[in-house]
């Protein structure tokens, strides 16, 4: 691995995409950012507001029926290479929601997902964790 | 002019962060975590079957006894398999270190197989649990429960009118 | 013979170009540092905005298919050079004289205003209703700020020009040489007005709350950067730098460019934007809120304004 991969992958951006999720994943994510106990920006993540510029997708939520071209179109716009990571238990098997007339089922059938993060909703560490193994597997792809 | 009294207390008090993924964090006790099955406590009353709120929990009959998978992706973590088993079999660790590749993903499983005993009275196959005491209607002893446990329902009904008590 | 060709180190290397760069990038990565402490977070380490720059450049520009492609990629580059290219034009008491060939402090407003027409060419060349919301507002602002810049600037310069016996000085070198025999600007009651409407008037050229209305990520998704990605984002990012680096530099030649000479010159010019980046950049950030655009423009309308003007009229009658 060269020495600008080693230095490119010092600063993943991170983008959220919400896919239908009852938000308890999404309010852990938002502690893992903002609040100092459990600070994202030690390891250089930055929360951005565009998909265009971000490097780890972090995806929480059952794919719901209405939500999935949306976030299929959305995922389309994130630049290569990315690392997604499935948050919360819902995207990896449909969690509580799994045989609803609403769900689309897991979120692998449509993208192609990296790390999964157990939890219900996950610890925040937990999530730190998974974003430390998606850093790498994205310094591979770089 | 409080706000910058507060930095500046901020700046003198340090960072309040967890080192976690740099060095240790706390664990809170009594933390659900992981599922842990031990089938040699499990009297298979399949009452975790029932309640589980994610429907991780499921019972099949193999030929060699009864199998008990959890999958782990689908466990909300309610707790309440283990507030509902009796002995205790299922019950939640605290280890929260579950993130995982998508290809372990179908690897995140707990099992447990609890194997067929054969009837001492007829012969049949069937899983050994122990009886109720309160609905015997008489005192058992220790030898009363354990001939009892080994007898199939059938059997077990026949045993307990001849022991002098209702089924 | 050598003639314009030994502008090129000024323009390329020092103070413009890689310094102003890099300059720019450590400054945003102290501050990025001592805003996290400021909140009691550890915060990312100091070289970070390096970091950042060298991911962008291996990311791919994806441009949308309904945005005006030349305008799209070349608005970032005329951005990021003319930034670039400005830094080169701020003296730096006692290290660095600009060559009255590269332009004065009008050339220098003119190229101030450039990054704010990027901002807004690229938000409305991107197609996007994000980036067409980040070109109104980024107009508004400029509208706003530009009014109160041009007043203050005024008045340095005729109380400069006072002095030298002409009506008004835009020689930013004359400036700082009359600041160095007759005492700052900065100890002199008759430019403190102007010095406040510079110092209202500041985080909102630089772009951080609590004016930071039109890239605001939470409210516009970054409005007229929402569709840029990889180089061109990079480039962005230059500018910013850079535009900081300028802006700052502006403000010590204007006020304080007071200090010895040579090497030692240049490191209390280095600290002098050190403290001045956490004083007016981070402190501001981590205690003030975002304004509303329409509270910013009536703000700048009302007291960096009069203030400016008041320092104008000071000057004149305090001739």
């Amino acid at each position: 691995m060269s020495l600008i991969s080693r230095i490119s992958a010092r600063s993943p951006w991170l983008y959220r995409i919400n896919a239908g999720s009852c938000n308890g994943c999404d309010v852990e994510l938002a502690t893992t950012a903002c609040i100092p106990r459990y600070d994202v920006e030690r390891l250089g993540c930055q929360y951005c507001g565009s998909p265009r510029h971000a490097d780890i997708v972090l995806i929480t939520g059952v794919m719901t029926a209405r939500v999935k071209d949306k976030v299929l179109q959305l995922f389309e716009e994130i630049p290569d290479p990315k690392v997604t990571v499935a948050v919360g238990i819902c995207p990896i098997s449909g969690g509580v929601f799994r045989e609803s007339y609403a769900v689309c089922g897991p979120l692998d059938k449509y993208i192609p997902v990296d790390v999964n993060v157990v939890g219900c909703p996950p610890r925040p560490q937990a999530i730190l964790e998974g974003v430390a193994k998606a850093i790498e597997i994205w310094k591979q792809r770089l | 002019m409080k706000f910058l009294k507060l930095l500046m207390r901020n700046l003198a008090k340090g960072p309040s962060t967890d080192p976690f993924p740099f060095g240790p964090t706390f664990t809170p006790k009594g933390l659900r975590g992981r599922i842990s099955y031990d089938a040699s406590l499990c009297t298979m009353c399949r009452a975790c079957e029932q309640v589980c709120a994610g429907g991780a929990i499921r019972i099949d009959k193999t030929p060699e006894g009864m199998r008990l998978v959890v999958w782990q992706n689908t466990c909300v973590l309610c707790g309440l398999c283990q507030y509902y088993c009796p002995t205790g079999a299922i019950h939640h660790t605290d280890n929260w270190h579950m993130v995982h590749l998508e290809a372990e993903k179908f690897d995140q499983v707990e099992e447990g197989l609890i194997p067929y005993v054969a009837c001492t009275g007829c012969g049949a196959k069937m899983v050994a649990s122990y009886p109720n005491p309160k609905t015997l209607g008489f005192q058992p002893t220790q030898e009363d429960v354990e001939k009892l446990r080994l007898l199939c329902p059938s059997c077990r009904r026949k045993a307990i009118a001849a022991m002098g008590g209702k089924s | 013979m050598l003639g314009h060709y030994a502008l090129l180190p000024a323009v390329l290397l020092f103070p413009g170009g890689l310094f102003a760069l890099a300059f720019g990038l450590a400054l945003k990565g102290a501050d990025r540092r001592v805003a996290a402490r400021l909140q009691r977070r550890v915060g990312p380490p100091l070289l970070q905005p390096f970091f950042d720059l060298v991911k962008l450049s291996q990311k791919r520009t994806m441009v949308p298919d309904i945005a005006c492609r030349p305008v799209f990629l070349g608005a970032p580059l005329i951005g990021a050079i003319s930034m670039l290219l400005a830094a080169a034009l701020v003296p730096i008491a006692g290290v660095y004289q600009p060559d009255p060939m590269l332009g004065d402090l009008l050339v220098l407003l003119y190229l101030l205003a450039v990054p704010g027409v990027v901002l807004m060419v690229a938000g409305s060349a991107s197609g996007s209703p994000f980036g067409a919301i980040g070109f109104s507002r980024e107009m508004m602002l400029m509208l706003a700020y530009e009014g109160p810049l041009l007043v203050v600037v005024a008045a340095v310069a005729m109380k400069t020009g006072f002095a030298e016996g002409k009506m008004v000085s835009f020689s930013l070198s004359e400036i700082v040489t009359y600041q160095r025999q007759h005492g700052a600007f900065l100890f002199d009651p008759v430019m403190w007005p102007a010095l406040l409407a510079f110092i209202a008037f500041f985080p909102a050229n630089v772009g951080i709350v609590p004016f930071d209305i039109p890239e605001a990520e939470t409210e516009v998704l970054e409005g007229p950067l929402l569709e840029y990605s990889g180089p061109a984002l990079g480039l962005f990012k230059i500018m910013s730098a850079a535009k900081a680096v300028v802006v700052l530099s502006l403000g010590i030649a204007l006020f304080f460019p007071n200090g010895p000479d040579g090497v030692l010159g240049l490191v209390v010019y280095a600290l002098k934007m050190l403290v001045l980046t956490l004083l007016g950049v981070t402190l501001v950030r981590t205690s003030v809120a975002r304004m509303r655009i329409d509270q910013a423009f009536v703000f700048f309308l009302k007291w960096p304004l009069l203030l400016a003007v008041v320092s104008l009229v000071v000057v004149v009658v305090f001739a």
